[in-house]
């Protein structure tokens, strides 16, 4: 028992010390530069940049031209619209395109998924809000839905019992326009701090998608229509101010989709798949071109633009991921991995080992020799030492020095 | 003589034990006045909303009140014990050392079971009433890693107060307080459900911490 004792405070030293240790060591490093608030410009065809430096903001573009604050808002005329409509310097067309303040209002979004926002444990029931009041407003629903086997149940909240008719009504509509329970994604915006409600996007218990809201107090269904052999990974509906389209969505395979409101369609957007649950994606979308933004988790930034009609890609520009530092080099002889109990991509606490180096193994073997050294016994003698500072490195060794017997 | 340890450990808490019954108790209840204020004057409809929206729990007060009594049983418990040596006497007592000091921390773990029971049991009938399942569970699964906590906090006293040597003392006061961090790490709901199988068996292990300490008292470490 008392060995298991000993075991027990050596694994819990030496955890807390591959915790604390890097994160302290970390503090030793400046922060990482970050990459220029870039765009793609509608008037020039290029990507364009805004870098901060010592001397106030610096304005370039990828051709290597540079700008003054005024060329800048100029290059896009859809971010600036405000600025060129107070110096009346909006133009009249861009690309060939007739374009007007208003068009530049209404047609301009910019939608933004984190991956912390995706590896969430969300609460399982979600307030349905009601699509057509009939009032400019939208008002906090007086209920809440959950879907599981036997179908869709609303809840009311201030009884906290189950509306059965509704729940019955809602439940025949969705079975009878195919929907199998239970749902695999439910996505919507559940929030009054929006223009209009388009209710959820959910996919059944074979894949199909569908739109569920509710008009009137009744159930509004309606079957998507899916490429075939499409499986559908993440859904976020947009309920952006012009109505242009329902929803972004990825497949399982990474490749993302938007699903516009004049047709139901799915319409591929021609960039790399991307990992919503590991990278970053930020769209600035104007009437005539998208910018998007994927964020890897290495810190590379990869920008491409696309054309609004057709999702077709215009160009791409790429931020390579920072090389590592002489400290972060440093860091891989000195610590043989690090514990983290949390994340930047995720909300949850659990223990993550990360960054193993074979190379710490060279530091292990000297602090196995002079810890023998220091005790002066024979290595054999203390092998279990040994073999612990040889693997876990610096951490085993100053546990074994704090907390060993001589 | 496991009555006779239980008795013995009772005579040491039992005031303790009302004073932080009632505190628990008191504030378990501060803070499901709190839940009943907002039905009564914003509706139910705002509560479900905050909770759904705004991650609320409504409990956020108790956040460090089982560490806070786990640690402060602890040091009732063992504190007497260090003094003049009681130890001593306590394992010269025809019973075997190990499962003498295994008695008093059960009587410590179910007395805290007790505590933790009567204000979880309060929070639990409370959003059941109120709410939809999945909020109480949100509720509880939010608040497990803090009552965790409480009975990390009471192990790693028993294992810093039953320690003979006053250096060594110090480096297990700074474990603890490494070991307790995690149990407080994220703010956000559910954030340890993944964790918490593998944070209570850890919780649990942790009370054989105090056996190591009772070794070194045996063997006559000191400073």
């Amino acid at each position: 028992m008392i060995r298991i004792s000993k075991i027990l405070l050596f694994f819990c030293v030496t955890a807390l010390l591959a915790w604390v240790l890097p994160w302290a060591y970390g503090f030793l490093g400046g922060a990482a530069p970050r990459t220029p608030f870039t765009l793609y410009s509608s008037v020039s065809g290029r990507f364009v940049w805004l870098e901060s430096s010592e001397n106030g903001p610096t304005y370039h573009d990828a051709a290597g031209a540079t700008f003054t604050e005024r060329e800048f808002d100029s290059l896009l005329p859809f971010f600036y619209y405000r600025q060129l409509v107070a110096d009346n310097r909006f133009p009249d067309s861009v690309r060939g395109v007739a374009v007007t303040p208003r068009m530049a209002q209404s047609g301009s979004f910019m939608f933004r998924s984190s991956p912390r926002d995706l590896n969430t444990t969300g609460a399982g029931i979600y307030p349905m809000l009601e699509s057509m009041s009939g009032r400019v407003d939208l008002e906090t629903p007086s209920d809440v839905f959950r879907i599981d086997d036997r179908g869709i149940t609303f809840i009311d909240c201030a009884t906290n019992a189950v509306d059965t008719e509704k729940s019955a009504a809602f439940t025949e509509m969705m079975r009878r326009k195919g929907f199998e329970f239970p749902a695999r994604v439910i996505a919507g915006n559940p929030t009054t701090r929006k223009e209009y409600d388009e209710g959820f996007f959910l996919t059944d218990r074979t894949g199909g998608l569908f739109h569920l809201k509710q008009t009137v107090g009744r159930p509004y269904v309606r079957a998507v229509p899916l490429p075939e052999g499409l499986e559908v990974a993440h859904i976020h509906v947009t309920e952006f101010r012009g109505r242009q389209y329902y929803a972004l969505l990825t497949d399982t395979a990474g490749q993302l989709y938007v699903l516009t409101t004049e047709d139901y369609a799915l319409h591929p957007v021609e960039i790399p798949p991307v990992d919503l649950r590991q990278e970053g994606l930020l769209i600035v979308g104007n009437p005539l071109d998208w910018t998007l933004r994927v964020a890897a988790a290495d810190g590379a930034e990869h920008y491409y633009a696309i054309d609004s009609r057709d999702f077709s890609r215009l160009a791409e520009w790429h931020y390579p991921a920072p090389a590592p530092s002489a400290l972060d080099r440093a860091a891989r002889w000195v610590f043989p991995f690090r514990l983290e109990f949390t994340s930047t991509l995720d909300t949850a606490v659990y223990p993550r080992l990360l960054d193993f180096s074979a190379r710490a193994l060279l530091l292990g073997a000297l602090l196995a020799t002079a810890y023998c050294l220091l005790r002066r016994n024979n290595p054999l003698r203390l092998w279990p030492q040994t073999l612990f500072v040889l693997l876990f490195g610096i951490y085993a060794f100053i546990g074994l020095l704090l907390f060993s017997k001589r | 003589m496991g009555k006779a340890i239980c008795y013995k450990e009772w005579i040491k808490t039992r005031w303790y034990l009302l004073l932080a019954l009632v505190l628990m108790t008191a504030f378990t209840a501060y803070c499901l006045l709190n839940v009943s204020r907002v039905i009564e004057f914003k509706g139910a409809v705002h509560l479900w909303a905050v909770m759904l929206e705004r991650d609320a729990v409504f409990i956020d007060l108790l956040t460090f009140l089982p560490l806070l009594t786990g640690l402060l049983l602890g040091i009732f418990q063992y504190v007497p014990e260090m003094q003049q040596s009681r130890l001593k006497l306590t394992l010269h007592l025809p019973y075997p050392h190990y499962r003498m000091v295994a008695a008093m921390l059960l009587y410590g773990t179910v007395t805290l079971c007790a505590l933790y029971g009567v204000s979880l049991g309060l929070v639990t009938l409370r959003f059941e009433t109120a709410v939809a399942r999945e909020l109480t569970q949100r509720v509880l699964l939010t608040a497990l890693p803090w009552y965790l906590a409480g009975w990390a906090a009471y192990f790693l006293t028993a294992w810093v107060c039953l320690e003979p040597a006053w250096k060594r003392r110090i480096l297990n006061l700074l474990v603890a307080a490494g070991v307790l961090r995690i149990y407080f790490l994220a703010p956000a709901p559910e954030a340890y459900n993944a964790f918490l199988p593998g944070l209570t068996l850890f919780t649990l292990l942790l009370s054989l911490l105090s056996l190591l300490s009772v070794y070194r008292f045996k063997t006559g470490e000191q400073d």
